[in-house]
This record gives C-alpha cells, sequence and structure tokens, in this order.
C-alpha cells in the first residue's frame, strides 16, 4: 500500500503543476520582456530598464494606475456595502435560501461582456433609462452624467460582481452559531450593538474574501472601461491592451502589467494587514 | 432567529429592489431582441423575430459558435479532469504542502484577466505557439480549473470513503473500486463540474481576445460586433439566444449538483 | 470453537508521525470465537482492526490468518471481510447488488449468484428485500445488508467496527442477541471493536481491553469482571470502589493486607496481577456489599458509615457511604427486590464485606 502523502501528491500534482506553470512561466517570460525593447516588429534583446524608466515617469501611467486602484476600491465598497444586506436577508430573513443563492446566481452566468453591453444600452445618451425617463415626463433632456464616466464603471462592476460578494459574506454569516446573538442579547446589547459587536467581526473573513476577490481583478478590468468608462473612465489595463495591440509595443505592455500587478499585490496586502487589524480590536 | 425578525423591516424590500437591479440588464437584452427597431430606447417600436432570422445566414457567427464549442468541451474535460483527481486528493489525503496546493489552484481566480491574457499571449508566442483556438483551450482550462476544484470538493466531501473501503474489501481493485462505486457516486458532481467550466469559457472574453488570434470565438465575434450599431439588434438576439442556454446549463447543473448531495445520506 | 488459532498478530506496531496508535499488540484469535476488542475512543482498537483488514498499514510486527503471513497481502485479496460503522452501504445500488457486490468479481453463474445472495438475504431475515434502494432501508436494515453483503463472500473472519453504535438503544439490545446468534450458527471468527462494555460482554466468547495503543487484557467476560489485571481495566469495566492498602504477608495464593478503613484482610491472589509493591490497590464491585441498619454478622470484614447520596436506577439502588479513613465514598449497590429505598442520606448504615469479594489489583 502506497503512503497516504505520496497518493495525494500524486492526485493533486497535475492540476498544481499546471496551475503553477501556467503562471510562473508565463510571469518569468514576462519580466524577461520588461527588460527589452521594441520598434515596430523588431525586439532589441539588449537589457535595459528603459521600459521601467519611461512607465515610472510618464504621468499617463501614474494617473491611469491610481485611476485603476481608486476605482476599483469605489467598485469593491459599492458591491460589498449592496451585497452585505443581501447576504444577511439571505442568511437569516428567509426560509427560501436555495432560491435566492440560485437568483443571485444567475445573472451572473450570462455573458459577462453581454451584460456590460446591456449597460452601457441602459445609460446611453439615447439609451434606455432617458428613453424611458422622457416618456414618462420625468425630465425633458436626457441625462448625460450616467454614461461615459467612473460612476457607469462603478455601477456596472458593482452588478457583475454581486455574486463574488454576496456568497463568501453569506458563508460567513451562515457559520455565526444563532445561540451567539442570542447570548448577546442575553448579555444586554441591543440588536444594532449586536451587530456591531457580533456578526460583523466574525464576517470579517468573508468581507476580506470578498474584497479581495473583487478589487484584484477589477484592476486589469478591460471590457468595462472600454464599454462605459470613456475617455474620464479608462484605466490601466486599456493602456495595456494598447501596448499589445495598436502600439505593438509588447516589451511596454509588459513592464505595464507587472507594475500593476505588484501594485494591486502592496495595496491587496495592505488592505488585508488593515482589515484584520480592525476585526480584532472590536471588543 | 425570529426574535431577530422584526428588526430592518425594510430589508425584504431591498431584498426585492436588489433582484431588479440584478436582472434589469439581463433582461433587456431580450426584450430590445423582440424589437422592431435598430435603436435600443422606449418606447418598443412592435414585434419582430426578423434579428433571429438573420443570425442563421452569418458565417462567421456560425463559426465563432463552433470555435467557442470546442474550446468550451476540450477546457470543460480538462479542468474538470485536473479538478477531479486534485479534489479526491484535498479531501481524502493529507500530504505535505497541501494547502499550498489548494491555495495555489485557486490562484486564477484572483490574478487580474488582463495579466492573464498578455504573460500567456508572450508565453505562447516564445515558445512557438501562435495565437489559436489551441492556445485559448490552454488558458481556459487554466481559469475554470478553480471552479472545476471547488465542485468536486464539495462532491468528495459528501462522500463517505469507507464506501470504497467496503468495495476494496469485497475483494474489487482500486480501479475497480473507482469504476463501480466512487464514479457512479461522485458523477452527478462531474457532469456539474462539466457544465459549469463548460459556461465559464463559453463566456470568457479578455483571454480569447488576446490568444485567439484569427480563430474568434462568440465572445470575441459579438466584441467585433458591438462596435457597429447597425448590427445591435443582431446581436442582441444573439446574446438573448446565449442568455438562455447558459440558464438552462446552470439550471441542470444545479439539478446534478444537488443529486450529489442526496445520495450521500 | 475450537482451539486452532485463525489470527496471530505478534508485536504489531503503529505510529501517526510520533503518535503511537498501536503498541505490541500481539494476540491470538481461535477460530469460531467471537472475539472484541473493547477500550475508550482513541486507544486505537480501531486501527487494529483496520490492520488486521489490511486498511491501515504498519511499522512492525506480523500477522498471519489461517496460517498465511498478510505481509504484502492488500484487503481486497485478504480473507476478511467488514462491517463498517457507517455501513457504508453503497447509495446507488438496490440492496441485491450490494450484496452481490463483491461475488460479482468471482465469475460465478448467474443462478449460483443469485442462490447465494438469496441465502445471505434469508439469514440476514431480509427475504425478498433485494429490489429495495440503498435509501429506503432504516437503520437496522442498513446494518443487515452489511452484514449480508460481508457474510455472503464468506470470510474466514467476519470485522465488526462499532456494527451497533449507529442504532438506537431498543434495535441495539436485539441486534445484540441477533449477532451472537447468527456467528454461532456459521461458525467463523467474527471480530467486533467497540467501546461499550455490555456490549462486549453480552455477545463476546473472550474480550481484549485496550488503553492508550496497549492490549491489557484479554480474558472472558466473567474473568475480566472477576479478576481484572489492574485500576485501568476494572474502571473499565463495571463499577468498583477502589481501596489503597498495605501488603503485610504474601503466602502463596494468599495476601495479608492492612487495607484503609477495613483494616486487616486476607485476600487471594489475583494471578492477572503483572506488579505487586508494598503499597497496594484492592477493589471491591458495589454489588458485593452488604449494607445494614445494625452491624451484621457472619461477615469477614465490618465497617460503620454515613449515607452522603443515593440513586434510584430502577433495578437497583446505590448509596453512596461515606466511611472513616477513605477518602472517597463507597459505593453500594443493592438490588431492588420490594421497590423500597431503604435509606436516607445523613443514615448511619454498616457494610459487610467477605474476604472472597475483594480483589486484588496489584501495586497501588
Amino acid at each position: 500500500m502506497r503512503s497516504e502523502a505520496s497518493k495525494g501528491l500524486a492526485l493533486s500534482a497535475p492540476a498544481s503543476l499546471y496551475v503553477g506553470a501556467l503562471v510562473s512561466i508565463p510571469l518569468g517570460i514576462l519580466v524577461v520582456y520588461s527588460f527589452w525593447t521594441q520598434t515596430y516588429v523588431s525586439i532589441d534583446k539588449t537589457f535595459t530598464a528603459v521600459n521601467y524608466r519611461e512607465a515610472l515617469t510618464d504621468p499617463l501611467v501614474r494617473h491611469l494606475l491610481v485611476r485603476s486602484i481608486f476605482i476599483a476600491g469605489m467598485v469593491t465598497i459599492a458591491t460589498v456595502a449592496l451585497a452585505y444586506p443581501i447576504a444577511y436577508f439571505i442568511a437569516f430573513r428567509t426560509q427560501k435560501k436555495t432560491l435566492w443563492l440560485l437568483l443571485i446566481t444567475i445573472p451572473f452566468w450570462s455573458s459577462y461582456l453581454l451584460r456590460v453591453f446591456s449597460w452601457k444600452l441602459i445609460l446611453g445618451f439615447n439609451g434606455v433609462l432617458n428613453s424611458a425617463l422622457l416618456s414618462l415626463n420625468l425630465i425633458d433632456q436626457p441625462l448625460t452624467f450616467l454614461l461615459y464616466n467612473e460612476l457607469a464603471v462603478v455601477l456596472t462592476l458593482a452588478h457583475a460582481w454581486a455574486p463574488f460578494a454576496i456568497l463568501p459574506i453569506y458563508v460567513s454569516l451562515q457559520k455565526i452559531d444563532p445561540s451567539l446573538l442570542e447570548a448577546a442579547t442575553d448579555l444586554g446589547l441591543s440588536p444594532a450593538e449586536s451587530f456591531f459587536r457580533v456578526t460583523l467581526p466574525m464576517t470579517v473573513p468573508g468581507i476580506v474574501a470578498a474584497s479581495l476577490i473583487i478589487f484584484i481583478p477589477t484592476v486589469g478590468d478591460y471590457v468595462t472601461p472600454a464599454l462605459v468608462g470613456g475617455s474620464e473612465g479608462k484605466m490601466i489595463a486599456n493602456l495595456i491592451q494598447v501596448q499589445f495591440g495598436a502600439a505593438n509595443n509588447w516589451p511596454l505592455g509588459a513592464t505595464l502589467s507587472l507594475i500593476a500587478m505588484v501594485t494591486v499585490g502592496l495595496v491587496a496586502i495592505l488592505f488585508v494587514v488593515l482589515a484584520t487589524t480592525a476585526g480584532r480590536r472590536i471588543r | 432567529m425570529t426574535r431577530f425578525r422584526r428588526y430592518l423591516p425594510g430589508l425584504p424590500a431591498y431584498a426585492f429592489a436588489y433582484l431588479v437591479f440584478l436582472y434589469t440588464p439581463v433582461l433587456l437584452l431580450p426584450v430590445f431582441s423582440f424589437n422592431d427597431g435598430t435603436i435600443v430606447a422606449f418606447p418598443l417600436k412592435g414585434l419582430t423575430l426578423k434579428w433571429y432570422a438573420q443570425l442563421g445566414a452569418q458565417e462567421t457567427l456560425i463559426r465563432a459558435l463552433f470555435n467557442s464549442l470546442i474550446v468550451g468541451g476540450i477546457a470543460a474535460l480538462a479542468s474538470t479532469s485536473l479538478g477531479l483527481f486534485a479534489a479526491r486528493a484535498y479531501v481524502r489525503y493529507r500530504f505535505p504542502a497541501k494547502e499550498m496546493s489548494e491555495g495555489l489552484v485557486m490562484l486564477p481566480l484572483v490574478i487580474p484577466g488582463i495579466i492573464v491574457a498578455s504573460s500567456m499571449l508572450i508565453m505562447f508566442v516564445s515558445i512557438g505557439l501562435k495565437p489559436s483556438l489551441t492556445a485559448v483551450i490552454l488558458g481556459h482550462t487554466f481559469l475554470a480549473l478553480p471552479f472545476a476544484v471547488s465542485i468536486m470538493k464539495s462532491a468528495f466531501d459528501e462522500f463517505d470513503q469507507s464506501l470504497e473501503e467496503a468495495a476494496y474489501d469485497l475483494g474489487e481493485t482500486i480501479i475497480g473500486t473507482f469504476r463501480r462505486v466512487t464514479l457512479p457516486i461522485v458523477s452527478p458532481g462531474i457532469i456539474a463540474s462539466l457544465l459549469v467550466t463548460f459556461t465559464v469559457s463559453f463566456d470568457e472574453f479578455v483571454l480569447a481576445f488576446f490568444l485567439s488570434g484569427n480563430q474568434p470565438t462568440l465572445p470575441v465575434y459579438i466584441w467585433s460586433q458591438i462596435r457597429f450599431p447597425a448590427k445591435l439588434p443582431n446581436t442582441l438576439a444573439l446574446g438573448s439566444i446565449l442568455l438562455l442556454a447558459s440558464i438552462l446549463l446552470l439550471v441542470v447543473a444545479e439539478y446534478f449538483r444537488r443529486r450529489t448531495s442526496k445520495t450521500s445520506i | 470453537m475450537s482451539d486452532q488459532n485463525i489470527i496471530e498478530l505478534k508485536d504489531v506496531e503503529k505510529r501517526f508521525g510520533s503518535f503511537v496508535a498501536v503498541s505490541d499488540l500481539t494476540l491470538s484469535l481461535k477460530q469460531g470465537e467471537f472475539f472484541s476488542l473493547l477500550g475508550p475512543s482513541g486507544c486505537g482498537k480501531t486501527t487494529a482492526l483496520r490492520i488486521i483488514a489490511g486498511f491501515q498499514d504498519h511499522e512492525k510486527g506480523k500477522i498471519t490468518i489461517d496460517g498465511v503471513p498478510m505481509k504484502d497481502i492488500p484487503a481486497n485479496k485478504r480473507p476478511t471481510n467488514m462491517v463498517f460503522q457507517s455501513y457504508a452501504i453503497f447509495p446507488h445500488l438496490t440492496v441485491f447488488n450490494n450484496v452481490a457486490f463483491g461475488l460479482r468479481k468471482s465469475r460465478l453463474s448467474k443462478a449460483e449468484l443469485d442462490q447465494r445472495v438469496n441465502e445471505a438475504l434469508d439469514m440476514v431475515e431480509l427475504t425478498g428485500m433485494g429490489g429495495r434502494k440503498a435509501d429506503e432501508l432504516s437503520g437496522g436494515q442498513r446494518q443487515r445488508v452489511a452484514l449480508a453483503r460481508a457474510l455472503v463472500m464468506q470470510p474466514k473472519v467476519l470485522l465488526l467496527d462499532e456494527p451497533l453504535s449507529a442504532l438506537d438503544k431498543n434495535l441495539r439490545e436485539a441486534m445484540q442477541l441477533e449477532l451472537r446468534r447468527l456467528q454461532q450458527s456459521i461458525g467463523i471468527t467474527f471480530v467486533m471493536v467497540t467501546h461499550d462494555q455490555y456490549e462486549a460482554m453480552t455477545m463476546s466468547d473472550r474480550i481484549g481491553v485496550m488503553f492508550e495503543g496497549k492490549l491489557m487484557q484479554v480474558d472472558r467476560p466473567e474473568v475480566l469482571y472477576a479478576q481484572p489485571c489492574n485500576r485501568e481495566v476494572a474502571a473499565f469495566i463495571g463499577g468498583m470502589n477502589f481501596v489503597p492498602a498495605e501488603l503485610i504477608k504474601e503466602d502463596g495464593d494468599q495476601l495479608q493486607i492492612k487495607a484503609a478503613g477495613f483494616g486487616t484482610l486476607n485476600i487471594d491472589v489475583n494471578p492477572n496481577v503483572r506488579e505487586r509493591g508494598s503499597a497496594l490497590l484492592i477493589g471491591v464491585r458495589p454489588e458485593q456489599l452488604e449494607i445494614a441498619a445494625t452491624k451484621p454478622e457472619g461477615y469477614d470484614s465490618t465497617i460503620e458509615g454515613t449515607i452522603a447520596n443515593v440513586a434510584f436506577y430502577g433495578e437497583s439502588v446505590h448509596y453512596y457511604v461515606e466511611v472513616e479513613g477513605l477518602t472517597d465514598v463507597v459505593s453500594v449497590a443493592v438490588p431492588n427486590y420490594f421497590h423500597t429505598v431503604d435509606y436516607k442520606s445523613g443514615d448511619k448504615v454498616w457494610l459487610g464485606l467477605q474476604n472472597s469479594s475483594i480483589i486484588d489489583l496489584g501495586k497501588g
């Protein structure tokens, strides 16, 4: 009989090696590329930090990076804040948990591209919302602040990420033993107090998980800013895409990808540290 | 629990409002796909099916659909197989670096899409693999793996380990035990995983956009159509069909996922 | 039962990391006996059973079944079959196909297979239930299917891992008798793991008591009860009053001792005791003590005390008596012959004791 350890390793190896290889090799090559340069179609393989110098001094890069982080932060806050009451509702206020969980996940399985596109149709100058409001005589001119700005990006992504926020928070709420809340009441806490001193701290892991799973991919989102962001809502991913597309400067694209990734990583780590310390300080 | 029902009486209303928020953009596509006009705005102009009828004649669409089916099918099979074995290891065995491995396979969920896409593009080009469906399949298998692993993990979680021991005890071989006991019992989980990973691949855009080269998948095709206002109603019709297909797949997957938990009693 | 050994374990040891699950396990099981491994949870009894079945490897030692060394023989080739604690009924198969599961490997003709399966179902009184689905069965029926599925393989040894723990109390008692009857009619060796002392005593020919990976004592139930080898075994099986004592004189199979509270006593040597020093421990079963309002006549030793507590058990009444010179209260069990509780807390009573009912437990 082979040992448990070797069986476990053998069975899990294909999956973890596959992911490991497809993370480390592309990133390794990305790092190498970032030190090369490209003019039109020919790649110059002499090592140089010129891309980094260019990327880090270019005010546009810095501006897009800061905006990406800002928008991703707004998206994360908006999504989690909108989702928390729903998760709470499903965990504590309804008997039909499975139905509700299914209801909130179904829209997620429709094409992401089309959902974002749909928001563009809703928020547009001649779009669904404006035409509906006009025909109801609620406004007499189309609203222009709806589309092609940061707000549109935040709204669209808060919609797109909904299940990713609801599910982890729901899971952490579900784990709370109801007798803990009864104990809090018994010890004289009002419902609001027991929410802030028992429920909320116990769901910090769920909130952190939801935030990371939303924040990280959002910084690198490309479709939403391209469709509903306009020039005001463009993000770093759009600039990266341009380097691999129209501008045809892969080394610079690689450099920007790495800078974006490191920035996201640092912000994420900072967030986890802050959130867990904050969670611990509640008494 | 009933004690807390009293507080926040607005919560159910909020929940319904949230559902409206979730479903409006999704249901908008089918509504306007029947609209007899090219502008998506109220008031609706009348019912028509012509946008649907025109779809069949578009050869590039059919080819893109075919590409997506191939990519989705293979990526679903590959990620589910990898996920099946890995999940079994995670649920059943203790081994060195298990937690690291479990974390690693979830990584594709949290790497920004643009970074996965750009780095894979560079890698495939460096090793001489031109952007193609093969590249997309490899990438989608990577992206779908976390879904396959978590579905298969819950399938194995519900699976009583002594069932395999019983089969082995009754003289069955290890492979025979897997075929006669493990597979039939976790098969609803496998089907659920295949359906979900297929859907993940079928809807994926960014990676396919970078890696598909001149063999566009359906989302890449849709992206190319979105830019042309004249094609808009066709795109809406196509989107509605995809929506319906996705929901059907999901309902079937959910049915099989629930079968997993039922058989474990 | 015969004197021929069917299973022999010699110096078997199993470690999980630094934790020793089973150590120095040496045990011979006779052909046709009902043997129980008894012990608290975590004592290594299930590990020992799984080592016999071949589900668990072991670092040291040797196992032979029917004279054949089991090293390198995997579980699916061993002449043992197991009834699992969860019963492990295949949920995707009918009762018939569950029972036929192992036979399908043996290339029997369809008629033979049907006959074997139906016989097995008859044996466990599930005649005609072959078409049922696994999820349509009650707990007792699941256990019968598990039994039939193992017995139909005609194993040399049937292994049972806590087979009754999933059943409710009444069903459990009925199944104890039935399992015993079944084992006697088939005549093969049953090895059962249990943490329930009464279950082990009512069903087994012999019991092995395990603590912390070590086999403490192997004996017939009545010997285990009357002559436990040490304090742990004595405390695990039945109730026991422990009294510290000093050895005055050892004389052949007799000991002269001075026991706390009871004074000087002459008691029999317990042959199962392995270690003995000048400090001794003796034990008295609660039902072996006489309790009376006045000093009782005809006892080797009498002692006065005060009732501290009374517990009514239905079939018996337990009195807890404080005795001068003893730190622990003495527990006395009186059969409830006349439906009366004769004493209450605070009453002065006398306890009477015969030397023959005092158990020598060796080193104190």
